[in-house]
């Protein structure tokens, strides 16, 4: 019976001294895409009064955009990116990835032409394309998503009175002002140990201004890429791509 | 030897335990249009036949309101597409609230709740009107333990989560289960939508097609229109709306700040949540405050009722104009497209109506 009793006591004990040590679970790396607004040196904050070299105070409301197909030749960084400053910060995108991939990337500003005219409701739920995520960035099959949306207040009246006498807003879309973007020799910033980020920023300065072809608040305040707005429809898409850089 | 008795007498008590009795939910089978997104549904609390059920007898439930007299169903009427057909709603204590109730229709793709948005779930949301004072004003503990005493809804709680016991949470889970059965996508304008669209029509589909005349049509491209009606900015896509908080000028200075009164930034002063125009026909009166009665009001604030105000939606590109000016003709087609945005499938759906 002794025998016994010690056989159940010695069971017990083994099995309890049987634990495992957990093995370490692979940590991800994750990598992600940033884009910082700036006016001049300073970063840009929603709803905060910068003035243009004309003179006018504005404030920006909302700045959203897609970049789609980012890629560095064969290797896709994500099929679709959604970037809304107002929702999600200065973050477009973050997603488990090897930073040693993505020495550059080339990607599209808005859809293309072979996402743009899809059903919104069939891309995946976590998709930014999904309609549910897209919300008004997405106009109809038609005309696609809306690739480009910067609305704002301005005050362009010279009277002395504060208040922001009209509203701006900028919405670029359909396949023939797709824009597309390419940044080489890429340095991606390590904030952590399985953390690497790729900064950009978007001059609100160099927006309004460049080189010749500055978009004037108090007369070109309005562009739904529809017909007879061909002209800023263009300037708008040709200063976005200007301004968005490698920060 | 008496270690030996201990063991087994051990042994046999753990052997007798009696096991915990569960229940399996069935999982309901949530039937989505064809043109609509996949409904996100929270991983802690999945759709089943058993909690729909419930959900539907607590929606519809007056013990869940301290005299006994109120419901949810009380201020959401499936035939104004669960909204409330007076300005404001009216509690159990005879005080009425300063916001028109909400309709409630395709809740589940929706990511904030009630006029300000204070609400990040449907779950949340339901736990608020049994004890706000002005509403159904009794303690969740209370309004539980009433639920407690009716051995019906003791089964049918255990059969909806498998476990025993009520609580408020569970309460929420069921209703909020009932509110996400209830998707709304069989108006006219579901056919024009996936007809314009290029998605395939079913044989009902197409029945309705014939039915859709010109002037519908017409109204529905003033919708559209940049130059037009100018809607669709803030309210397209098949659910017919956007997830955003705006203020559409209704105001030059705000008796009520909405959005502000949550976030606590001037910036969202005056904002509110822009609702679906589903069912817009049924579901007045109109706006956070319920001030516009008809849908002419309506097309009237839109055409040449906007107030400039601060934060005023820049999406609202002729509010320095007073709206987009509509002549009689086109408020008249438009109009026209709104009432096909009405399903009547929807609201008249048995599946819905109170079972008590």
């Amino acid at each position: 019976m002794r025998t016994l009793y010690f056989l159940i006591l010695a069971g017990f004990v083994l099995y309890s001294c049987d634990k495992k040590q957990p093995e370490p679970e692979p940590q991800d790396t994750f990598i992600s895409l940033s884009v910082q607004p700036k006016f001049g040196a300073a970063n840009l904050f929603l709803d905060s009064v910068y003035t243009t070299v004309e003179g006018y105070d504005f404030k920006i409301l909302d700045f959203k955009f897609y970049m789609t197909d980012i890629k560095n030749n064969s290797n896709q960084l994500a099929e679709a990116v959604l970037y809304d400053f107002r929702e999600n910060g200065k973050t477009a995108l973050r997603t488990i990835g090897d930073p040693t991939k993505f020495t550059s990337l080339q990607g599209s500003i808005g859809v293309i032409e072979s996402l743009n005219h899809d059903d919104p409701s069939a891309f995946p739920n976590e998709s930014p394309l999904n309609i549910s995520n897209a919300g008004p960035m997405h106009w109809g099959w038609n005309t696609g998503y809306i690739f480009i949306v910067i609305e704002g207040k301005a005050d362009t009246l010279n009277d002395g009175n504060p208040v922001f006498d009209h509203s701006f807003s900028y919405h670029i879309g359909t396949d023939a002002y797709l824009g597309d973007f390419s940044f080489t020799n890429l340095i991606w910033v390590k904030n952590s140990t399985y953390e690497y980020e790729l900064p950009l920023k978007f001059e609100f300065d160099k927006f309004f201004q460049n080189n010749g072809q500055n978009i004037d608040l108090k007369t070109e305040n309005l562009t739904h890429t529809a017909a007879g707005q061909q002209t800023l429809t263009l300037k708008v898409l040709q200063n976005f791509k200007q301004a968005l850089k490698l920060n | 030897m008496k270690f030996g008795v201990l063991f087994l007498a051990v042994f046999a008590l753990v052997s007798c335990r009696k096991d915990k009795v569960s229940f399996q939910a069935t999982p309901y089978n949530l039937e989505i249009p064809s043109h609509f997104p996949k409904m996100d549904i929270p991983s802690d609390n999945p759709l089943t036949v058993e909690g729909v059920e419930l959900g539907k007898l607590l929606f519809y439930e007056k013990k869940l309101s301290g005299d006994n007299t109120i419901s949810c169903g009380s201020c959401h009427f499936p035939e104004n597409s669960f909204s409330d057909n007076r300005q404001f709603s009216v509690g159990i204590d005879g005080i009425a609230g300063n916001r028109q109730s909400m309709a409630l229709i395709n809740m589940g793709y929706e990511d904030f709740f009630f006029w300000d948005g204070r609400a990040a779930t449907l779950e949340k949301q339901i736990l608020e009107p049994v004890p706000n004072p002005i509403e159904m004003h009794q303690s969740w503990k209370d309004a539980v333990k009433k639920l407690n005493l009716d051995m019906a809804y003791r089964n049918r709680f255990f059969r909806a989560f498998g476990e025993e016991g009520i609580d408020s949470t569970k309460v929420a889970k069921a209703i909020a289960q009932f509110i996400r059965t209830m998707v709304s996508g069989e108006s006219k304008f579901d056919v024009m939508y996936k007809y314009e669209n290029g998605l395939p029509l079913s044989q009902a589909d197409l029945a309705i097609f014939q039915t859709i005349d010109v002037e519908e049509w017409a109204g529905y491209d003033l919708f559209k229109s940049l130059n037009g009606a100018d809607c669709f900015h803030c309210h397209n896509g098949p659910l017919m709306q956007i997830k955003k908080f705006s203020n559409n000028g209704l105001d030059a200075t705000f008796t009520d700040i909405g959005r502000g009164h949550v976030t606590g930034n001037q910036n969202d002063n005056g904002k509110f949540k822009v609702p679906t125009l589903r069912n817009i026909a049924v579901s007045g009166p109109y706006m956070h405050d319920g001030r516009f009665t008809t849908l002419d009001e309506v097309i009237e604030h839109y055409s040449s009722g906007i107030k400039m105000s601060p934060t005023i939606d820049p999406l609202i590109e002729f509010a320095g104009q007073g709206g987009v000016q509509l002549d009689a003709q086109e408020k008249y087609l438009l109009k026209k497209f709104l009432l096909t945005l009405t399903d009547y499938n929807f609201i008249n759906n048995p599946k819905f109506k109170d079972p008590h």
